[in-house]
């Protein structure tokens, strides 16, 4: 036994060896970890923990001109799914079957009747007066907006953006309710145990109180797209993060958004944030933007329109159309009206597929602002910028007499000789005046009747001459004053996706057409036909230069901007961008003219007239194809005449003008029948007429 | 006698588990604070401990030597209980390490160390004139082996290798010749080549590989190491304080009350808190060896051999694991993890090192 029990004592030994090595061990390699490497550590946790987040600014407001919200933040109770959060599929239930149990609990709480939420008081206008005063608003009293009602996404889009999400992006939150009354957002976040992947936000979210009345001056916000994201994030942004995508929202942007705060928060291991850290540093809110927009105004405007694409006697039923309204004394916009048009507060929710594909596979393009963006055939009231141009080249005079007759026939045909073949006069090209299909024509007549009765012929020959018996104007002289009235151009308003439309010249139809620019051309660009194309709002901007005797002012959509407190940051001033070379004289020619066409017995737009205030105008009806690939069989009527938009363009009052209206209407029809109406609504509101303008009495004088 | 028996049981002994249990507790009140539905384990805990004292004083008041003529069928049962988990063994966590008992979730591979500790030292303290024959301590493993493989094949790497450290102590301290040791080694290095090749499991080797070049495992199989060693190097002197570690109480440190329960108390104990564990364990460890050497009989010697060296391997493994000296192995921190099977198995071992110190040499109170 002794020498067993001795060697067994000796084995022990090794036991205890290795129980002190291994405590010795261990605690050394403790003290390495936590005393040499310490800081390394103590950093990666802190890295681990806090996470640096952004305090939103809350964005600018923006106001019409007498203090209506168009767009502000509404806090709203925002339910969100987090598809990476959502719990994933079990073993023993079909894939899916999960998330589906989540969302139907959720759907089940949204819809609970809240039978304990109080009915929410109507604020009184004082009462929002003064919140908007806090918010930097202008102390009048505004219109009272009832709360927006709970939004919930349907089900089956909640399920599809779900599954969107878990392909790719599947942090990026999917809204599934907004505007959730307080009861049942506290229904949610107590049964949050029982929802996983769910996310109540409280958010400010973009409202637009007008909604599709000022969508295409208001636009939309949207996440940043993925084409400007490194422009974005240079300048500060997140990927996550909102941004104006279009409309005042974008081109304001900056000023808009303030600057985000700083904020350090600790989050745990999913993320979620547990508590703040420090004092965050204070985000700066964005500035407000008060309007020249009167929304009243495009309200009527907008009215007046739909009412008359409604009524329509077209070719075929119109369905889009524009009206601008400006100041000519500043160029200020008060009123810019382009249907269709769509409630751009769906964006602010997060614009669905289908929504989207709505929108976009529209053929009326509701999205599109055709008063900016569009480009048509001006028609007849192109006939200003050639009348100015007239007179101001001495190519005639106020007596000057043009007109129909020269071939002894007044009838509203003028025959040009065929240039290759000027001596063979049966291929001589007849152009008709609008006035032809009456039989007769306007006879010879002087340059503010020709603008009244809206003379055809009178216009051939002033743009592109007559024979031997007149020297007209030629393409590059009309070319010369259409661009110095703005057109070809853009006219600088604070609104993406602004067109230039197109002032022609014998180069540029050598270009495009290889063809040689020929009398014909010089014909058809005098009555605004042919190649001329220019937006809505250029033509009431070139009006706005005639009605104020010469100055092409800049549109602007934006009065004044002031920062959070209500301190005025920025005043309106007004941008000249040229003054027009023609002598205020020769514009007043003009502008007599455009006074006959409402006021004169013959003219084309009597139904303008409005009691107690001057009004002078132009009428437009300009032929189009609609199918510009294949001129040579454009859908005509049965009389074969080309379908034609309605265009009207007016000031008012005649004696210093305050107001410039044009309409436009595609595929309107007859200016005189279907946009001079829209227009003498519009005034009426403007001018705040009660009485009906006596479009009912006046008579269906044949119009342009 | 009975007065005497408890003059000689070892209190101090007593006062380390108590204190490391006690310790154990306090962490995994600290590990799952924050988890409403988690956070009656610490009481549920200090249930067990009691449950496991009432056991203690149980297995140490019966007197060890009367064990001998039981071990070979105890030892048969636990093999047949592992045979039978394999069969209707509850999954968890892809192994089947659990025999629901009730409602009570039972781990037979806990239990398997004591069977093995007493089966191994009845059988080399009876063979005690034979050591100097091959034979006895190839019998000796050939008892160990089928214990072994049933422990691994389940699988359970981490409770197979603390199988063979027991047996392979009980074996060095029962007087194996150095010849024999040395043969033993070179044939278990022959079989590693194809054991890692046709034996381990694919998660056994990720485990391995990772320890030993830790740039070539992914960062999800990464994470947890990661995390543990951001845990400890951030405690520093004292610790972020009890409750207050973030790297536990926002659960970026995962299997906090289990694997993991050591690096909570160095984050949030600091290197003080964790060194006092690490001593608390020492001191445990060698009044162990002390009873062991004081031992009447080399039955009990061995008895409290085997039982020291589960504790100590278990310290030395899970620990080594918490600071990245060794691969990830689910082995339970004993008395500190959470968990009855692994407590009550430990307190039972501390009880037979109890019933050894009871029944010391005579000589020593005459």
């Amino acid at each position: 036994m002794k020498p067993t029990r001795n060697r067994a004592q000796g084995r022990l030994i090794i036991l205890r060896l290795i129980i002190s090595l291994a405590v010795l061990v261990l605690s050394g390699r403790l003290w390495q970890l936590q005393m040499v490497d310490g800081e390394t550590y103590r950093v990666l946790a802190d890295q681990n923990r806090f996470r640096e987040v952004d305090v939103a600014a809350p964005r600018g407001v923006i106001y019409d001109r007498n203090g209506q919200i168009l767009a502000r933040n509404q806090p709203s109770f925002t339910v969100v799914v987090v598809p990476a959060d959502l719990p994933e599929d079990r073993v023993d239930q079909e894939p899916g079957a999960v998330t589906a149990a989540v969302i139907d609990r959720l759907l089940e709480l949204l819809a609970r009747p809240q039978d304990a939420a109080p009915v929410q008081p109507t604020p009184t206008p004082a009462a929002i007066s003064q919140s908007d005063a806090a918010l930097g608003g202008p102390a009048v009293p505004i219109m009272a907006i009832p709360d927006r009602q709970p939004w919930i996404r349907p089900r089956a889009e909640i399920e599809q953006a779900i599954q969107d999400g878990q392909l790719g992006g599947a942090y990026r939150p999917v809204t599934v309710a907004t505007h959730i009354k307080a009861p049942t957002a506290f229904l949610v976040a107590e049964d949050a145990v029982n929802l996983p992947g769910v996310e109540l936000v409280l958010e400010p979210i973009r409202d637009y109180p007008s909604g599709a009345l000022t969508s295409h001056i208001i636009g939309y916000m949207g996440h940043v797209p993925e084409s400007e994201l490194a422009a974005y994030t240079a300048r500060g942004y997140s990927q996550n993060d909102q941004v104006g995508l279009t409309g005042l929202e974008a081109t304001y942007e900056e000023e808009l958004h303030g600057k985000d705060g700083l904020q350090t928060i600790e989050v745990d291991v999913n993320g979620r944030k547990i508590r703040t850290v420090g004092e965050p540093e204070p985000a700066s809110p964005g500035n407000n933007l008060m309007l020249t927009l009167d929304l009243n105004l495009q309200r009527a405007a907008t009215e007046a329109l739909q009412d008359a694409l409604d009524g329509s006697q077209g070719f075929t039923k119109a369905t889009q159309g524009v009206v601008v309204a400006l100041n000519p004394r500043d160029g200020a916009v008060l009123a810019l009206v382009s249907l269709p048009s769509y409630d751009n507060n769906l964006f602010a929710k997060g614009v669905t597929t289908e929504a989207w594909h709505a929108l976009t596979s529209d053929p009326d393009r509701p999205l599109f602002n055709h008063a900016i963006g569009g480009v048509y055939p001006p028609g007849s009231i192109f006939k200003i910028i050639v009348a100015a141009a007239g007179l101001q080249e001495n190519v005639l005079t106020t007596r000057t007499r043009l007109g129909d007759g020269f071939d002894g026939n007044n009838d509203g045909i003028i025959w040009l000789p065929n240039e290759s073949y000027p001596w063979d006069r049966t291929k001589d090209q007849a152009f008709y005046s609008w006035i032809h299909k009456y039989g007769y024509g306007h006879g010879f007549v002087t340059i503010r009747d020709a603008l009244a009765v809206s003379d055809d012929i009178f216009f051939y020959q002033l743009g592109g001459g007559y024979l031997d018996k007149f020297h007209g104007l030629g393409s590059e002289a009309i070319g010369y004053y259409a661009r110095e009235f703005g057109l070809g151009q853009t006219t600088g308003i604070e609104l993406p996706g602004e067109s230039r439309g197109l002032v022609p010249d014998p180069k540029w139809k050598r270009l495009n057409w290889a063809e040689n620019w020929l009398t014909g051309d010089t014909y058809n660009m005098s009555i605004g036909q042919g190649f001329v194309l220019a937006t809505p709002l250029q033509m009431a901007n070139a009006t706005a230069a005639v009605a104020n005797r010469g100055f092409v002012y800049q549109p602007q959509l934006v009065d004044h901007v002031t920062d959070a407190e209500g301190n005025v940051v920025r005043t309106f001033e007004p941008i000249l961008i040229r003054e027009a070379p023609v002598d205020p004289d020769n514009l007043d020619t003009v502008r007599e003219g455009m006074y006959g066409a409402v006021n004169w017995p013959n003219g084309t737009a009597p139904r303008a007239q409005l009691p107690g205030i001057a009004v002078a105008g132009k009428t437009g009806t300009a032929e189009y194809f609609r199918d510009e690939d294949n001129d040579n069989q454009a859908d005509r009527d049965e009389k074969g005449n080309l379908p034609t938009h309605a265009w009207f363009t007016a000031f008012a009052p005649y004696v210093d003008p305050e107001i410039v209206v044009t309409v436009f209407i595609a595929n309107g029809g007859e200016g005189s029948t279907a946009a001079v109406p829209v227009a003498a609504r519009i005034l009426q509101t403007y001018f705040q007429l009660d009485v009906p303008a006596q479009t009912a009495e006046t008579p269906t004088a044949p119009g342009d | 006698m009975r007065s005497v028996l408890w003059r000689r049981f070892d209190w101090p002994l007593l006062a380390l588990v108590l204190l490391l249990s006690g310790y154990g507790i306090l962490m995994i009140a600290s590990a799952l604070s924050g988890n409403q539905v988690l956070a009656v384990w610490p009481w549920r805990q200090a249930g067990f401990l009691l449950i496991g004292m009432i056991l203690l004083f149980l297995v140490a008041v019966i007197d060890y030597r009367l064990l001998g003529s039981l071990v070979y069928p105890l030892y048969l049962l636990m093999l047949l209980a592992l045979v039978v988990l394999t069969v209707a063994g509850t999954v968890s966590g892809g192994a089947q390490r659990w025999l629901a008992l009730g409602d009570f979730l039972l781990q037979p591979s806990e239990l398997i160390k004591l069977a093995i500790i007493l089966v191994m030292s009845y059988y080399l303290s009876t063979r005690e004139e034979r050591m100097n024959n091959l034979i006895t301590p190839l019998v000796a493993l050939i008892l160990l082996a089928p214990a072994v493989v049933l422990v691994y094949l389940q699988p359970n790497l981490g409770t197979a290798l603390s199988l063979l450290a027991i047996g392979g102590m009980i074996l060095v301290v029962s007087g194996l010749r150095w010849q024999h040791g040395l043969l033993m080694i070179a044939a278990g290095a022959a079989a590693a080549v194809p054991a890692w090749k046709y034996l381990f499991a694919d998660y056994m080797k990720t485990r391995v590989m990772m320890f030993l070049d830790p740039t070539a495992v992914s960062a999800a199989d990464r994470y947890n190491v990661d995390q543990a060693m951001i845990s400890i190097g951030s405690g520093g002197w004292l610790g972020r304080g009890l409750f207050r570690g973030s790297q536990s109480q926002l659960h970026f440190l995962r299997v906090r009350h289990t694997d993991f329960i050591f690096s909570v108390t160095a984050e949030e104990l600091g290197y003080f808190g964790a060194v006092v564990l690490i001593i608390l364990f020492g001191l445990l460890l060698l009044r162990m060896t002390r009873i062991a050497s004081m031992a009447r009989d080399t039955f009990g010697r061995l008895i409290v051999t085997g039982v020291t060296t589960m504790i100590l391997f278990q310290f030395i493994v899970n620990i080594g694991m918490n600071l990245s000296l060794l691969p990830v192995t689910g082995i339970p921190l004993p008395f500190i993890s959470y968990g009855g099977s692994s407590l009550w198995t430990m307190l039972i071992g501390i009880g037979l090192t109890e019933s050894v110190a009871m029944r010391y040499r005579k000589i020593e109170f005459e």
